[in-house]
């Protein structure tokens, strides 16, 4: 079968997997990008604005989502699962579940008249809680395919949506399907989960309306958000004029099974502090740290753009406990200042808590189908730092982006080509 | 295809960018008056035109109206100008009739707080654009043959991976090291982190790999004299620095692997001033026997301190302002192994950024044995006295609040990475800007961190910003991947966007050739008389040479004279079909 254009599979479809499939399609491979959501993207299509240069995350996204949506060689299976995965290095057998979207992604064209007549309303996962979106709806406008998807657990089988589709996409009978591929390389690329910062309950998150996590905070300042971007309380809609970040919350932390830095924690806080400011400029924004890590390519020179020409303050010290004052809804941070040894209250309108990064969901489940090991921390175990940082135990399968551990941008699209390049070798040799 | 002399139909499309644009400007008045301007035969403003609903917006009304240009007035054309130039090119209309306004970057966010001047500045802008949009012509679409073969320059860990990975994917490699041996820096290192490899054996199999590989040709002692050419097709010579022998190859892509240095820190903490005060890469060099012994006098070194950022993190001095990734991790791994061989150990920093996968334990490792991490203040560095032959260290411990003091027998500086001494010769080689790292700019430092400004060459390693062995042998597949991808395509798309010379015009001056900061411009000797061309792949269509021409000999395609004056005109003459000049 060497004559037959050999293929590679891709699983999950934010932005390392998609640089992956990009590497290995311009080279006149065929790729199969699997995502379980609905649409390809990522966590960094969900992300405001990206650090050290404050681009807009989405509008830097968005070429390569189309590039990837319009490229020959690329056939997105989104809202899709791996299901079994047998053979070897250069012929592997990996059968997809297809769930039911309801809708028939050839006939959809995205045109928005079935959600703007669907009659329920419920919070969009997308901006994390804090936005609705309808049953049948896409969870971003730049969503890729633009194609409706059903929510049937939420769905009220009205109907209303049917009549409506000029183009009789919708089917509300559809059912789950499976689909076989034949691929010669693997790459996994699922990303990442945030900690679940209400397993600290001293620091109030899910108790005090006013204290919220990072990626809401992203939300909330985003344009296209569930506030059109006003940075606001949720507890009454008014401005902060106090911010606290608090860093290294389901990092760096023994005893929450968590002993590894998140590596983009400070980094994301310090850009949240001066976006805050951006808004308005005279708040008072403090960052409560353990080490500022501001390693990265301009990095440090942000963190001291931040300090000198925004007057981001900082604070070297775990929090001890977050604090709601009565009636105002404002909060009281309680820490130890260890540059000074003494322990201070800090008043905030808003305390916005950092998560750290955590293996994706169902990342053991899919590690034992493909056979490759994990770590103590539950990522994918590379096989080694310096002569395979991409591959896996098991050969003709590679790693990039968050599944083997916290990366930033630059280095989740660094290892997504890098991958590419490591699967091609196997590709290019043909196969069985 | 659309014809360039037919009617020119304009459709505008204005984009809301969520709240991006539509929070300030009045969208929905910009495509109204966008809609009575002369050849607008479609305007309207939709939320995301980059989104797949926007885009297909586009094609659809490309076809139903028998539109030949577009105009799309919404981010800058950094980003999105290749995504709406490929929309049209779906809907048969070429490339260059396509037109980008910035109402974001240039308007909205620049005038949050007056919405009503910003409309105003969006109409003149959307106007301006749709009056170049009628006069623009049709371009062709072209493309060069790539040589399947990469120089890869620098052959240290990640110029030695990403030779490799390229021969191994069957493509040809010239791995030019102007050192005599491969290895780089890792190679001298005994500490490597986060294995307990030494440097030697992670590099050995590497450079035994690409030795006897077939497809690759090494030459070390030897530098990149001379390089020209384009994308796809680049003539380098290769000089060998013993024998001053030169040699010319033809490549087809290019990766620079040119490292780093580590920073001799003289000046900083008695550097130089006493043998028992090393750098972390001088220390790693040392060698690795039971016995730590001093330079100095041969004795056993019983106490050792460790300074981090010593020449990095320095806020106003250039090329030093950067954190050099590194160190810390490097410096808890070396206290860590080493501190079974001494008394006391320390560690003096300002933050730990023991970040990588792996690090958090080695600095917890390094904490269990006792190693002692004192913070000092970023204003307030340690203090360094060499008397006879004692080092004397003094510094203000943060957390304790104190004054502290010590006597090191040895005193290891963690060092800044810092670039090449001839980074620069590199740099201007290959036409590759620094940023103030003074290290390589990527194409874009988010998205597109291996490839450069320079189509066709690709960066990796640690040429590229401060980092470690393990992540420069990711860069080094990954920007392998891109060289291959050119390679494996055999032919790349150039810009049609160049600069043209009219040679019944031209004077034969030699202006523009001078002019030009690309090379692009030469004599052809075969003209009688030699007039000027352009080798328009290696235009970037900067338009110098147009405005430095006296005879106005060079036409700027897709920004012709009169594309620019006709925009002039719409800016002056605010009403469509008044003649002469309008309000202002």
């Amino acid at each position: 079968m060497t004559e037959k254009k050999q293929a590679a599979l891709i699983v999950g479809g934010g932005v390392a997997g998609m640089q992956a499939a990009l590497d290995i399609a311009s080279q006149g491979f065929k790729v199969y990008l699997v995502e379980r959501t609905p649409s390809i993207g990522g966590r960094m299509a969900q992300i405001d604005k990206t650090f050290p240069t404050l681009d807009c995350s989405a509008c830097i996204l968005t070429p390569k989502l189309s590039e990837v949506a319009h490229h020959k060689n690329i056939t997105l299976l989104t809202y899709s699962e791996v299901g079994t995965v047998t053979g070897k290095s250069g012929d592997f057998r990996v059968r997809v579940r297809r769930k039911a979207r309801f809708v028939k992604e050839d006939l959809c064209a995205g045109c928005g008249d079935c959600a703007a007549e669907c009659p329920v309303e419920i919070p969009n996962e997308f901006d994390m809680n804090l936005g609705f979106r309808k049953a049948i709806y896409v969870g971003f406008p730049q969503a890729t395919p633009n194609v409706y998807t059903v929510d049937k657990e939420n769905c009220i089988d009205c109907g209303r949506c049917l009549k409506v589709c000029q183009r009789n996409a919708i089917d509300l009978e559809m059912k789950d399907k499976t689909m076989d591929l034949h691929v010669g390389a693997i790459i996994v690329a699922t990303g990442f989960e945030l900690f679940d910062v209400s397993q600290y309950p001293r620091l109030g998150y899910g108790h005090y309306a006013n204290v919220i996590h990072a990626m809401e905070f992203e939300r909330i300042i985003n344009a296209a958000g569930p506030t059109h971007g006003h940075l606001v309380r949720l507890s009454d809609g008014k401005k902060p004029h106090s911010i606290g970040f608090i860093q290294c919350v389901g990092a760096r932390d023994v005893q929450k099974g968590v002993p590894y830095c998140s590596r983009v924690c400070c980094m994301y806080s310090i850009k949240n502090a001066v976006m805050a400011l951006e808004h308005y400029p005279d708040a008072e924004v403090w960052v409560y740290y353990a080490d500022i890590r501001a390693f990265g390519k301009g990095f440090e020179e942000f963190y001291e753009m931040a300090k000198k020409r925004f007057g981001v303050k900082f604070v070297r010290g775990r929090v001890a406990e977050v604090m709601e004052g009565k009636n105002t809804g404002n909060l009281v941070v309680k820490v130890e200042d260890t540059e000074s040894s003494k322990v201070r209250l800090i008043e905030h309108d808003m305390v916005v808590i950092s998560p750290g990064v955590i293996p994706s969901e169902g990342m053991h489940t899919m590690a034992t189908k493909m056979g490759i090991e994990q770590t103590d921390d539950g990522y994918v175990q590379i096989d080694h730092s310096f002569f395979g940082p991409i591959l896996t135990k098991v050969p003709g399968v590679f790693v990039c982006g968050c599944a083997d551990g916290p990366k930033d941008i630059p280095d989740s699209v660094s290892a997504g080509s890098a991958a590419a390049m490591k699967a091609t070798i196997i590709l290019s040799k043909g196969g069985v | 295809m659309s014809d360039a002399k037919e009617e020119p139909r304009i459709g505008v499309f204005v984009c809301h960018c969520g709240h991006n644009i539509a929070g300030t400007v009045n969208v929905a008045a910009v495509a109204e008056m966008a809609r009575h301007l002369p050849h607008v035969a479609f305007a309207t403003d939709e939320m995301f035109m980059c989104s797949d609903a926007g885009q297909t917006l586009i094609k659809e009304k490309i076809k139903e109206l028998n539109l030949n240009r577009v105009v799309v007035a919404s981010c800058s054309p950094r980003m999105h100008e290749p995504t709406f130039r490929r929309v049209v090119e779906e809907a048969d209309v070429n490339r260059y009739l396509f037109d980008q306004v910035n109402l974001r970057e240039h308007v909205s966010w620049c005038h949050s707080r007056e919405p009503e001047k910003a409309t105003e500045k969006a109409k003149d802008l959307v106007r301006m654009s749709v009056a170049r949009a009628a006069k623009l012509e049709y371009l062709p679409i072209k493309s060069v043959d790539v040589i399947p073969k990469t120089l890869v320059v620098g052959g240290g860990i990640a110029g030695l991976r990403a030779s490799l990975d390229i021969a191994e994917r069957g493509f040809d490699v010239i791995l030019v090291e102007k050192d005599s041996q491969l290895g780089g820096n890792v190679a001298k290192w005994t500490h490597l982190f986060p294995s307990d490899e030494s440097g030697a054996q992670v590099i050995g199999p590497l450079i035994h790999d690409v030795k006897k590989h077939k497809r690759i040709k090494i030459l070390v002692n030897s530098k990149v004299s001379e390089f020209d050419g384009y994308i796809g097709n680049f003539g380098v010579t290769i000089k060998n620095q013993s024998t001053g022998k030169a040699h010319r190859y033809e490549v087809g892509t290019v990766i620079v692997s040119t490292g780093f240095e580590p920073f001799k820190p003289v000046g900083y903490y008695g550097y130089g001033t006493s043998p028992d005060i090393v750098t972390l890469a001088e220390l790693q060099e040392m060698e690795p026997g039971k016995q730590l012994l001093k330079s100095s006098d041969g004795k056993p070194v019983k106490k050792i301190v460790f300074i981090g950022c010593v020449g990095s993190r320095e806020p106003g001095k250039k090329g030093h302002e950067h954190c050099s990734r590194h160190c810390c991790s490097a410096t808890a791994k070396a206290a860590g192994d080493l501190r079974d061989r001494v008394d006391e150990a320390l560690v003096l920093y300002q933050d730990i950024r023991t970040y990588g996968k792996g690090h958090e334990e080695f600095h917890r490792l390094a904490r269990q044995k006792h190693v002692i991490y004192s913070k000092f203040p970023q204003d307030g560095h340690p203090e360094v006295e060499v008397k006879n032959g004692k080092i004397k260290l003094r510094w203000f411990d943060v957390l304790g609040g104190v004054e502290l003091q010590f006597e090191p027998d040895l005193l290891v500086l963690a060092s800044a990475m810092i670039p090449p001494v001839d980074m620069d010769e590199t740099a201007k080689m290959f036409s590759l800007t620094r940023s103030g790292d003074g290290f390589f700019n990527p194409e874009h430092i988010k998205l597109a961190p291996l490839t450069t400004h320079t189509a066709g060459v690709m960066i990796a390693g640690a040429a590229q910003a401060a980092k470690n062995a393990s992540e420069s042998v990711i860069d080094a597949s990954g920007a392998a991947a891109k060289a291959v991808g050119l390679m494996a395509q055999g032919k790349v798309e150039i810009e049609s966007t160049v600069s043209h010379v009219l040679p019944d015009i031209c004077s034969s001056c030699h202006t523009c050739v001078t002019a030009c900061p690309y090379g692009a411009i030469a004599m052809d000797e075969e003209h009688d008389p030699p007039v000027a061309i352009v080798t328009e792949a290696k235009c970037k269509g900067c338009g110098t040479c147009a405005a430095a021409c006296p005879s106005s000999a060079i036409v700027m395609y897709h920004s012709t004279d009169e594309q620019i004056l006709t925009m002039v005109e719409a800016y002056l003459c605010a009403t469509p079909g008044l003649q002469g000049g309008g309000s202002v």
